[in-house]
C-alpha cells in the first residue's frame, strides 16, 4: 500500500474516537499538571508566610488560586470533547479533535507552572508590603493571557469544523 | 470632578504659637505639608530644622504604654459574635469629640494597674510551671516510700540515684553479680530508662561506680524532702492554689477590660498628637519664627486662612499662589461623584495621576463595569453579589474605605446580572433562560463583540491622548501621535475586513491608501525627537513597529469572551455532575445539592476573581498605555489613620 492509498484509507476508516478520547485526556491532564505544580509552588511560599502572619491567609489564597485556572480551561475543553464522542467517529474527525486539544494542553501545562512561580513571587510582595499585593496578582495574570489565548483557539478549533 | 485644584502656601508664624496652630490645622484636616529639609534656598538663608526630639520620644512612650495595656486587655475582652460586631462596627467620632473624650480619660492609673496585675500573673504562672516540672521529675521515683531527706543523711554507705538505658539492664546485672555489699533496686521506669537506687559500701563503692559508668549510668539528684508521693501531693496542692490566684487576677483584668474603649480613644488621640509633632519636623525656622510650606485645596483656602487668623491674630504672614501645573511635588487629591468614587481604588492601584494629567477614574469606570459583567455573566451569581453587598451596606457600620470597597462590588453586580440575562445563564443554566446569545454556539459573535469593545476602548484611550495634547496646545503632537494612528489603524482594519465580508471596491481602495498614508505619516513624524537623519528614520520605523502592539492589544480583549465562556462551562459541568447523582434516591439527591452548592460557590469565587483581575489588566495595560502615565504623590491630610474608631 502506497502512501497515498494509506492516506485515503485513513480518511475512510473509523475509530477516530480513540484519538478524540486521547485529545480530551491530553487537554485535561497536561493543563491539570501545570495547574497542580503551579498551585503547589505558590502554596509552599504561602505556607511560610502564614507561620508569621496568619491574618494574610485570605490574600495568599487568592494568589494561590491564580494558577488553578489552566486546569479548568483544560477541563472545559475535555468536557466539550466528551460531548462529541461517538463510537462511529471517523478517523479524520478524531485526529482533528485531537489537534484542537493540543493548544490548551501544552500552553496550560507550561503557563500554569510559570504563573505559579510569578504568583509565588507575589507572595513575597504580600509578606513585605501588603498594600501593594494586588500588583503581584496582576503580574501573575499577565501570564494567564497566553493560557486564555490557547483556550480560545482550542475552543474555536473544536467548533469551527463540523464533520 | 477630577483632580482637586491646589493652592501652594508659605506661612510664617511665631514658634511659640506652633502647638496651637497645628492643633487648629488638624481640626481643619485638609492641609498637606511640604518637607522643607531639602529646600536649598531656605537652608542657605540660615533656617534650620526645628525638630524637638524629646517631644517625639515622650509621645512614643505614652503610645507604647497605652498599646501594651490594650494588648493585655484585648485578651480578656469578650467580643461580640462576628455578624453582631460587624453590624455595630467601630464607634464614630469627629476630631472634636475625640479630643473632648480623650481629655476626660486618665489612662495612667489604668496602665499602672493593668501592668501590675499582668506582672503578678506572669510570676504566678512561672511558679506554676516550675512546680509542674518538679512533679514530672519526681514521678519516676514515686514508688520510693522513704523520705528523700533520709537518703541524704546516710554517710557510711555510698548511695547512687540515677538512670540507665533499659537495654543495658542485663549488663548491669551481670556486672554487679559478684558484689557482696552492694544493693540495687529498680524504682521506676519511663520509655527508655530505668530509675535506680544503688547502695554500696567501702571498697566496693569504687568498683560499683566503675560498673555503673560502663552501663551509661547518669546521676540524678532528687530535689525533695518528703517521700516523692507526698512531695507530689504538696506540689499539686500548690498548683491548685496558684490556679486560684491566677483566676482572681483574670477576673480583675476582665473587669478592667471595660476600660478598653477608653484606652482605644486615648490611643487614637495620642496618634493624632504624634502626627502634629511629626508634621513640625517638616518645617524650618529661626529661634522665633517658623516657615511652613504646603498645599491646601483651592476651594478650602479661605477657610484655611480664616482658621489661621482666628488662632494667630495678626501675628503671621501668609503667601499663596496656584500650584504649578507641571510641579512634581503637588499632592493629588481625587474627587468624584458617588458612583465613580469606589473606582478610585483602581486608579490608586496603578498610580495616582500627576498634577498636569487627567483623572482617569470616571473614564475607566464604565468600561470596568462592562468588562467585569461580561466575564462573570451569570444572573444567579450577580443576584447573590447584589443581595450580599446590599445587606452589608444597609445593616453594617463600616469604615469609609470598606464601604467604598463594598459599593464597588454592589455596582458591579448589576452589570453581572445584565450580562447574565444576555448570556441566558442562571447558575450555569440550571433554569433555562432565553438570552440574546447562546455562548456555547455563538462564541464567534461574542469574540467579535469582545474585539469591538477592545476597539472602542483603545480608540477612546487614543482620543484621550489627543485631548491632553490639544488641551496643552500641542496640536502637532495630537496629529502625529494620534491622528496618523487613527488613519493607519482604521485603514488597516477596514482593509482586512474586506477579506471577510464583501465591501464596495471604492471602500477597499480608500482604506488601502488611508492605511498607507497613515503609516507614512507615522514613519515621517515618529522619530522627530531623535537627532540626525538616521535617528529620525529609525525612530519613525520603530514607531510603526508599534503597530504589532496594537494587534496584541486587540487580541487581548478576546479574554472577555473566553472568561465568560469558561465560567459558564464550569457552572454547566457542576450542574451536570449534580444531575448525574440526583436521580439515585434520597442520598443521591442530597449529594446533588452538596455538589451544586459547593461547585457553584467555588465557580462564583473563581469567576469574580478572574473578572476582577482581568478587567484590571485590560484597563492598566491596554487602556492606560495609550494616554496615562501617573506618578503623582498622594495628598496626605493632616489626620492619623484610625485603628480602633472611625474618624469623621
Amino acid at each position: 500500500m502506497g502512501a497515498t492509498e494509506f492516506m485515503i484509507s485513513l480518511t475512510q476508516a473509523d475509530g477516530g474516537v480513540v484519538f478524540a478520547g486521547l485529545g480530551a485526556a491530553i487537554a485535561v491532564f497536561l493543563s491539570g499538571m501545570g495547574s497542580a505544580v503551579g498551585i503547589g509552588i505558590v502554596g509552599q511560599a504561602a505556607a511560610g508566610l502564614v507561620i508569621e502572619e496568619p491574618e494574610k491567609f485570605g490574600r495568599s489564597l487568592v494568589l494561590q488560586l491564580l494558577p488553578g485556572t489552566q486546569g479548568l480551561y483544560g477541563f472545559v475543553i475535555g468536557l466539550l470533547v466528551l460531548g462529541r464522542l461517538d463510537i462511529g467517529m471517523s478517523m479524520v474527525e478524531g485526529m482533528y479533535i485531537f489537534a484542537a486539544c493540543l493548544p490548551i494542553g501544552f500552553v496550560g501545562w507550561i503557563s500554569g507552572i510559570a504563573q505559579g512561580k510569578t504568583a509565588a513571587a507575589g507572595i513575597s510582595i504580600l509578606a513585605r508590603n501588603e498594600e501593594q499585593s494586588t500588583k503581584g496578582i496582576i503580574y501573575a495574570v499577565m501570564v494567564e493571557t497566553y493560557a486564555l489565548l490557547a483556550f480560545v483557539v482550542s475552543l474555536i478549533l473544536l467548533n469551527a469544523v463540523s464533520f | 470632578m477630577a483632580i482637586v485644584k491646589m493652592t501652594e502656601f508659605s506661612l510664617f508664624a511665631f514658634d511659640s504659637e506652633k502647638e496651637n496652630l497645628l492643633h487648629e490645622l488638624q481640626k481643619f484636616e485638609y492641609v498637606h505639608f511640604q518637607n522643607l529639609e531639602q529646600d536649598k534656598t531656605l537652608s542657605e538663608m540660615g533656617l534650620r530644622n526645628i525638630r524637638v526630639p524629646e517631644n517625639l520620644v515622650a509621645i512614643d512612650e505614652d503610645l507604647s504604654r497605652v498599646n501594651t495595656s490594650i494588648e493585655t486587655l484585648t485578651k480578656y475582652h469578650q467580643k461580640e459574635s462576628g455578624i453582631k460586631a460587624m453590624k455595630k462596627g467601630l464607634d464614630t467620632y469627629t476630631f472634636k469629640e475625640l479630643e473632648q473624650k480623650a481629655s476626660e480619660i486618665d489612662y495612667m492609673p489604668i496602665y499602672e494597674n493593668v501592668r501590675e496585675l499582668w506582672k503578678e500573673r506572669e510570676s504566678l504562672k512561672t511558679a506554676k510551671e516550675k512546680a509542674k516540672l518538679t512533679i514530672d521529675e519526681l514521678i519516676p521515683w514515686k514508688s520510693l516510700d522513704i523520705p528523700i531527706a533520709y537518703l541524704n543523711e546516710i554517710d557510711k554507705a555510698v548511695l547512687f540515684t540515677g538512670t540507665i538505658p533499659k537495654n543495658l539492664k542485663d549488663m548491669l546485672v551481670e556486672e554487679l553479680k559478684d558484689f557482696e555489699i552492694t544493693h540495687y533496686e529498680v524504682v521506676g521506669e519511663d520509655k527508655d530508662n530505668l530509675y535506680l537506687i544503688v547502695m554500696s559500701y567501702g571498697d566496693e563503692a569504687e568498683k560499683t561506680k566503675e560498673s555503673l559508668r560502663n552501663t551509661s549510668f547518669s546521676k540524678i539528684t532528687i530535689t525533695s524532702e518528703e517521700t516523692p508521693s507526698e512531695e507530689i501531693r504538696l506540689l499539686e496542692e500548690k498548683i491548685l492554689k496558684l490556679d486560684k490566684e491566677i483566676l482572681t487576677i483574670d477576673e480583675e483584668l476582665l473587669v478592667k477590660s471595660s476600660k478598653l474603649s477608653e484606652l482605644e480613644v486615648t490611643y487614637e488621640y495620642l496618634h493624632n498628637k504624634k502626627l502634629r509633632v511629626v508634621a513640625a519636623e517638616n518645617f524650618l525656622g529661626t529661634d522665633q519664627v517658623d516657615v511652613i510650606k504646603g498645599f491646601v485645596p483651592t476651594e478650602r483656602f479661605e477657610e484655611f486662612e480664616k482658621r489661621i487668623k482666628a488662632t494667630l491674630g495678626n501675628a503671621y504672614y501668609l503667601e499663596m499662589k496656584d500650584a504649578d501645573k507641571e510641579g512634581r511635588d503637588v499632592p493629588i487629591l481625587l474627587q468624584n461623584s458617588g458612583f465613580v468614587t469606589p473606582f478610585e481604588s483602581l486608579t490608586e492601584m496603578f498610580a495616582l495621576p500627576r498634577y498636569n494629567e487627567i483623572d482617569p477614574t470616571p473614564l475607566l469606570a464604565p468600561f470596568y463595569l462592562i468588562f467585569f459583567g461580561m466575564m462573570a455573566a451569570d444572573v444567579g451569581y450577580g443576584v447573590i453579589m447584589l443581595l450580599g453587598t446590599f445587606l452589608v451596606l444597609k445593616y453594617f457600620n463600616l469604615s469609609e474605605k470598606t464601604k467604598g470597597f463594598i459599593k464597588f462590588f454592589y455596582y458591579l453586580s448589576f452589570s453581572v446580572i445584565i450580562w447574565g440575562f444576555l448570556y441566558g445563564s442562571l447558575f450555569g443554566g440550571i433554569i433555562p433562560l432565553k438570552g440574546l446569545f447562546e455562548p456555547a454556539t455563538d462564541y464567534n459573535t461574542l469574540l467579535i463583540l469582545s474585539i469591538i469593545f477592545g476597539f472602542i476602548h483603545i480608540y477612546f484611550g487614543l482620543a484621550l491622548k489627543a485631548y491632553i495634547a490639544i488641551r496643552d496646545k500641542k496640536y502637532k503632537e495630537a496629529l502625529f501621535d494620534v491622528g496618523f494612528w487613527y488613519i493607519a489603524l482604521t485603514g488597516a482594519i477596514v482593509y482586512l475586513l474586506n477579506m471577510v465580508i464583501d465591501l464596495p471596491e471604492i471602500v477597499k481602495t480608500i482604506s488601502f491608501w488611508a492605511m498607507i498614508a497613515g503609516m507614512v505619516g507615522i514613519v515621517v513624524t515618529g522619530g522627530r525627537e531623535a537627532s540626525g537623519a538616521v535617528g529620525k528614520v529609525g525612530g519613525g520605523l520603530y514607531s510603526l513597529y508599534g503597530i504589532t502592539g496594537y494587534v496584541g492589544d486587540f487580541v487581548s480583549y478576546s479574554r472577555l469572551m473566553a472568561l465568560g465562556l469558561a465560567g459558564g462551562f464550569i457552572a454547566g459541568a457542576v450542574n451536570m455532575m449534580a444531575g448525574m447523582v440526583a436521580g439515585k434516591g434520597p442520598i443521591g439527591f442530597v449529594a446533588a445539592i452538596v455538589i451544586f452548592i459547593f461547585g457553584q460557590t467555588f465557580n462564583l469565587g473563581l469567576s469574580f476573581l478572574g473578572a476582577y483581575v482581568h478587567s484590571i489588566r485590560l484597563i492598566f495595560v491596554e487602556f492606560f498605555s495609550k494616554f496615562y502615565e501617573g506618578g503623582g504623590k498622594k495628598f496626605r491630610d493632616f489626620k492619623s489613620k484610625p485603628k480602633y474608631i472611625n474618624l469623621r
